[in-house]
């Protein structure tokens, strides 16, 4: 209990109960502790902020994750946003990361969490890559990134290359980032069948690109975020190839370093 | 008042509080604003809409504080929480209050969570001696932090506490003299909250603390028969904009605000509605001089719109959460 203003501080523990679990609040202490409105009853008052806090985190949450929300459709989506937010109320200041916990809480709360991996269903593992994507999303949307700094070119060396801090590598069972899109391009897309993807998605000048990678690329840049050296990353690159370094390294000056530097994958080890 | 409070009250005294008529900043806007450079006299920006930023949002903020006086509105100090206060929050709320020169940081008399749960409300207090006494002490520790002034708007509220001692007037005024801190009265909760409690907005206007107030706001809100709630989704209504005009005149110009924040129509719309106010200071210049006469008594009235939808949503916070979707895209490399 607060060392100060204790009889706030059970007050307050209350009410916020009382708004995250409404069964929890009996309609004899919401009369103890609550005048009736004008026209209105003291648990009519209080169910106007146990009917705002629902609807405006929902709809939060819906803006957070729209092509989840459209897989799902908006009933059975505000479902899971009602149980997800008992479950994992906001913990933090901004509203931004209300959705930092969803895609876990979508994977632990899965009907079929305890059949074995291969009896699962599928739906369900697109809609935890897509909420993972979304997620990954939003959250680059408003990193701190290079914006305003000066980029690398094609004659920057190797050695003055590192991945920008607003870049993001993952891997998913199914393509979320072609599904996202179709929504934002207010198509409908079919529910996809199973395709494992690699994909980049970085920000550059205020805009984030989903670029999709192959297998090995996906490898070399994952290399390259733990080594932070082209050069280890190629070399890592020819140990999984059995392929001898200087045919790696050619294959990444001809035909994807220079695509990769004007995509914006890389900034200047230096610094802008 | 201690010579913390007197400090912060002589810093509150130097505030530039005759901005004018601004807007709030919201993400829809953003686009509009940097292309056209409306003649905005300023800008009020959602503290945490910003102060985590690392993106776009925050570069953005950095411009348009270029051309304009920005003021600083947040949401989640919770002053009146029993948690310990975030002194990580309220230090990230100095460094962009000091990036973009804010002219003052404000938040409303509420808690928004207990816990470590934010339920992003603005939740009411019981107004007695306990909690004026927490909530000073709160507000004194946050001033030290932020090493400006702090600036409190009443919230609307839809219930009372039992053990509500005093009348919120009374509260801020108390809470005002022990701390420094300086007032946002928003003019449309006042109406929300007296209507909803059964009082008289004029009472309520009558007993407020004028000497203390720096700014003033205005939104629309949604009339439900029983009560009303705090929309920010449509025009100001007549009702309010007679009490604005009462307020702004006592007041002594304060700077005036429009909050827009559900179906937010274009700029244009938005800033149309806050310049509504000049017919108001005419209105009252008129008076003054001797030419002018009273706010008519009917637009004392406000006109009875029952709720279309039960989604009426207090504070909505769409205006929080960025289009996201729309600044991505998908592309072979």
């Amino acid at each position: 209990m607060s060392a100060v203003a204790p009889g706030l501080h059970a007050l307050q523990r209350w009410m916020l109960d009382a708004l995250v679990a409404p069964e929890s609040a009996d309609r004899a202490t919401i009369d103890d502790l609550v005048r009736p409105g004008a026209r209105i009853d003291a648990a009519a008052c209080l169910d106007i902020y146990r009917r705002s806090y629902v609807l405006r985190l929902r709809r939060c949450l819906a803006e957070q994750f729209p092509a989840t929300r459209h897989a799902l459709g908006a009933p059975l989506f505000d479902d899971f946003a009602d149980t997800y937010l008992r479950d994992c109320p906001s913990d933090s200041t901004t509203l931004y990361e209300l959705g930092r916990r969803y895609p876990g809480w979508l994977e632990a709360n899965r009907p079929d969490r305890d059949a074995p991996e291969d009896e699962r269903e599928d739906w369900i593992d697109f809609l935890v890559d897509l909420a993972t994507y979304e997620r990954e999303l939003f959250r680059l949307f408003d990193a701190r990134g290079h914006e305003g700094q000066r980029w690398p070119n094609a004659s920057t060396d190797d050695d003055d290359l590192v991945l920008q801090s607003c870049l993001s590598l993952a891997q998913y069972r199914y393509p979320v980032a072609w599904y996202y899109h179709e929504v934002r391009a207010s198509r409908s897309p079919p529910f996809p069948p199973y395709a494992e993807s690699c994909v980049a998605v970085l920000r550059r000048d205020y805009h984030t690109t989903t670029y999709p990678v192959s297998g090995l690329h996906y490898r070399f840049l994952t290399q390259l975020q733990r080594h932070g050296s082209i050069d280890a990353a190629l070399d890592d690159i020819a140990a999984w190839t059995g392929r001898v370094v200087s045919v790696v390294r050619a294959s990444w000056t001809n035909e994807v370093r220079r695509a990769w530097i004007d995509a914006g994958f890389f900034v200047n080890r230096a610094g802008g | 008042m201690d010579g913390v409070a007197a400090a912060f009250s002589h810093n509150a005294t130097t505030m530039q509080n005759r901005l004018g008529l601004g807007v709030g900043l919201r993400n829809t806007h953003f686009d509009h604003i940097l292309a056209e450079r409306p003649a905005v006299d300023w800008f009020e920006a959602i503290s945490e809409n910003f102060m985590d930023s690392g993106g776009r949002p925050r570069a953005i903020l950095r411009d348009i504080a270029q051309h304009y006086p920005v003021v600083l509105h947040g949401v989640s100090l919770s002053i009146g929480s029993t948690d310990p206060i975030d002194r990580g929050y309220v230090q990230r709320l100095r460094r962009l209050a000091d990036e973009v020169d804010a002219r003052w940081v404000s938040d409303h008399l509420c808690w928004t969570g207990v816990l470590g749960i934010n339920s992003h409300d603005l939740l009411p207090l019981p107004l007695n001696g306990e909690v004026l006494a927490h909530v000073t002490s709160r507000v004194q520790a946050v001033q030290e932090l932020l090493g400006r002034s702090l600036v409190l708007e009443n919230p609307s509220t839809y219930l009372r506490f039992r053990d509500s001692e005093v009348s919120e007037p009374d509260f801020l005024r108390a809470l005002c003299d022990a701390t420094g801190c300086r007032l946002l009265l928003d003019v449309n909760n006042v109406y929300v909250s007296c209507y909803n409690a059964g009082t008289d907005p004029q009472d309520y206007l009558d007993a407020f603390p004028f000497e203390r107030v720096v700014q003033l706001h205005l939104a629309g809100h949604q009339h439900c028969g029983t009560h009303i709630v705090d929309t920010h989704d449509r025009p100001v209504s007549d009702a309010v904009w007679a009490l604005f005009a009462r307020a702004w005149q006592r007041s002594g110009g304060a700077a005036t605000l429009l909050e827009w924040d559900g179906n937010v129509p274009a700029f244009e719309r938005v800033h149309a509605e806050v310049l509504r106010a000049r017919e108001f200071m005419a209105l009252l210049e008129g008076q003054s001089s001797g030419t002018g006469t009273e706010v008519p008594p009917s637009v004392l009235k406000d006109a009875l719109h029952e709720s279309e939808s039960d989604e009426v949503l207090s504070t909505p916070a769409d205006f929080l959460v960025p289009d996201v979707m729309g600044r991505s895209r998908l592309q072979p490399v």
